[in-house]
């Protein structure tokens, strides 16, 4: 009983716990020299708002190209342009919903 | 309707008066307007002047804080604290309006002007070009020390009071200009009947004798009615010889005031102008009591004379002339044309007339007018047009 219940736990905290951004998102950039948190500044640098950034990186990420990317030239000679997502609109438009919330300056300052 | 006492009748018509109310009003209202309109502008092309220059210091705070602020882009989140400046308060914005930090003492923000003032706080508001924490707008805060419109007020008080004064008296001297044609008329009346009243003595005073002289029993009836007439006609030509002669040479003079006996000089009177009201058949209903009044007896002559002359004059025929004559009070009463409430405030004006088919110059009623307020008799008018007209003196 014991032993069903912990495999149980161990299959909702695999499946579950990390959300669509953690688990589609954050493991292709872990290898970047560039954090999440640099590009989002990048973003917000470029496009200012909420509803801009949004909108402009959903884009993006469903055609990605050298002339849209926020990133600077040299990083995309260096690392290249991503691949166009596989995720469905619904699951893109939740995972940039979380990277906004995350990394938002919005609430920050002090 | 009763009259206010005044001597408006000696030095200004009611009527100049009027005039000059409607002049000066309007020109009160327009350097008024004028001014106000003036005002206004200067008052704005001042406020426009001192946020100009608040505009050159406030874009020297807002480009140093540019500076802090992509600073802390660089640094974010590892370095969180928004950059403060005791010289101004700030607040930051992003394209869609959306406050991203504030210290704004006063955060109803207006982004369709760079620079304005409201409640006391300016506001500068600087876009950016580039989106520094998601920033596009930059609000610099200054409050408003008002130095400036202390000043303004005390300016513009002390050249609208000025240019009140300057303007007030230059109305009164176009309002001057404004009704001397008016004044010029009537000095040129005043001056013809002066002349003219010197020659109506004799020949006046010869008929009136020669009338009296007359053997009237021996005179065929149908002279005797042409005589009547005669005699009639030269009454309402001596009362009204009496009145210019007062006008002209006596209402300015030294009188001795008496207790006089009315009664007895009523019944004189209507006896006086029996003649005349006969020719209208008129009838007098007379209520005399015993009544006594401080006055000159010419004066209270005049008055009579002229409340009954009028009463004859502007009568109907057939009429009626009522006296009621009771301690301290007098009136008489016709049943004659009468004149509408609105005139009647200008019926004691002289020269007001508003009835041109009755003869006469109009200045019977402003020498009545004149003598009661000389004795603080109050006139009372009660009149209804086509029905009569009842004046009550009370003393």
């Amino acid at each position: 009983m014991v032993k069903k219940f912990l495999i149980l736990v161990w299959l909702s905290s695999v499946l579950y716990s990390d959300n669509i951004f953690d688990k589609k998102c954050v493991p292709c950039h872990k290898d970047l020299p560039t954090s999440l948190q640099q590009m989002f500044m990048q973003y917000i640098k470029l496009y200012s708002s909420e509803r801009n950034v949004k909108y402009v990186m959903k884009y993006y990420l469903k055609h990605p190209s050298k002339e849209l990317s926020a990133m600077s030239d040299l990083f995309v000679d260096v690392y290249g342009i991503k691949d166009p997502t596989k995720l469905s609109d619904k699951e893109l438009q939740k995972a940039i919903d979380i990277y906004w919330d995350r990394y938002k300056v919005i609430g920050k300052l002090k | 309707m009763s009259v206010s006492k005044s001597k408006v009748t000696k030095s200004i018509l009611k009527s100049e008066q009027k005039s000059l109310f409607r002049f000066l009003t309007l020109y009160i209202l327009l350097i008024t307007f004028l001014m106000v309109v003036l005002g206004s502008y200067y008052f704005t092309t001042q406020k426009q002047i001192m946020l100009a220059q608040q505009r050159a210091t406030l874009s020297k705070y807002a480009y140093e804080h540019i500076k802090k602020i992509k600073s802390l882009h660089h640094y974010f989140p590892e370095h969180n604290q928004y950059p403060r400046d005791s010289r101004f308060k700030s607040a930051i914005f992003d394209m869609d309006y959306i406050e991203i930090f504030s210290l704004l003492d006063y955060d109803n923000i207006d982004f369709e002007k760079d620079i304005y003032l409201k409640d006391g706080y300016i506001h500068f508001i600087k876009t950016l070009d580039t989106y520094y924490l998601g920033a596009k707008y930059l609000i610099v805060e200054v409050k408003d020390d008002e130095k400036w419109l202390y000043h303004i007020y005390k300016q513009l008080a002390l050249f609208g009071i000025v240019s009140f004064i300057v303007f007030l008296v230059l109305g009164f001297f176009l309002a001057r200009l404004f009704i001397k044609p008016m004044r010029d008329s009537v000095m040129l009346l005043d001056r013809f009947i002066k002349d003219t009243t010197h020659e109506l003595n004799t020949p006046l005073s010869t008929i009136l004798a020669n009338i009296e002289m007359m053997d009237k029993d021996i005179m065929a009836p149908k002279n005797l009615k042409k005589l009547d007439r005669i005699n009639s006609a030269a009454r309402s030509v001596s009362v009204l010889y009496k009145d210019l002669t007062y006008i002209i040479l006596e209402q300015n003079r030294e009188c001795e005031d008496e207790s006089v006996e009315l009664k007895e000089l009523i019944t004189q009177r209507v006896e006086y102008f029996d003649v005349l009201a006969n020719t209208k058949k008129i009838d007098f209903i007379l209520e005399l009591s015993k009544s006594y009044i401080f006055i000159n007896r010419d004066k209270i002559t005049r008055v009579i004379d002229n409340l009954i002359s009028n009463a004859i004059k502007y009568n109907k025929r057939g009429g009626y002339i009522k006296i009621i004559l009771k301690p301290n009070m007098l009136s008489i009463e016709d049943s004659g044309i009468g004149i509408a409430k609105d005139k009647v405030p200008y019926m004691f004006d002289r020269y007001m007339r508003f009835d041109n088919s009755e003869g006469g110059f109009g200045i019977g009623l402003s020498i009545v007018k004149n003598i009661v307020d000389e004795y603080n008799i109050a006139i009372e008018v009660q009149s209804q047009e086509s029905k009569g007209t009842r004046i009550s003196l009370k003393w």
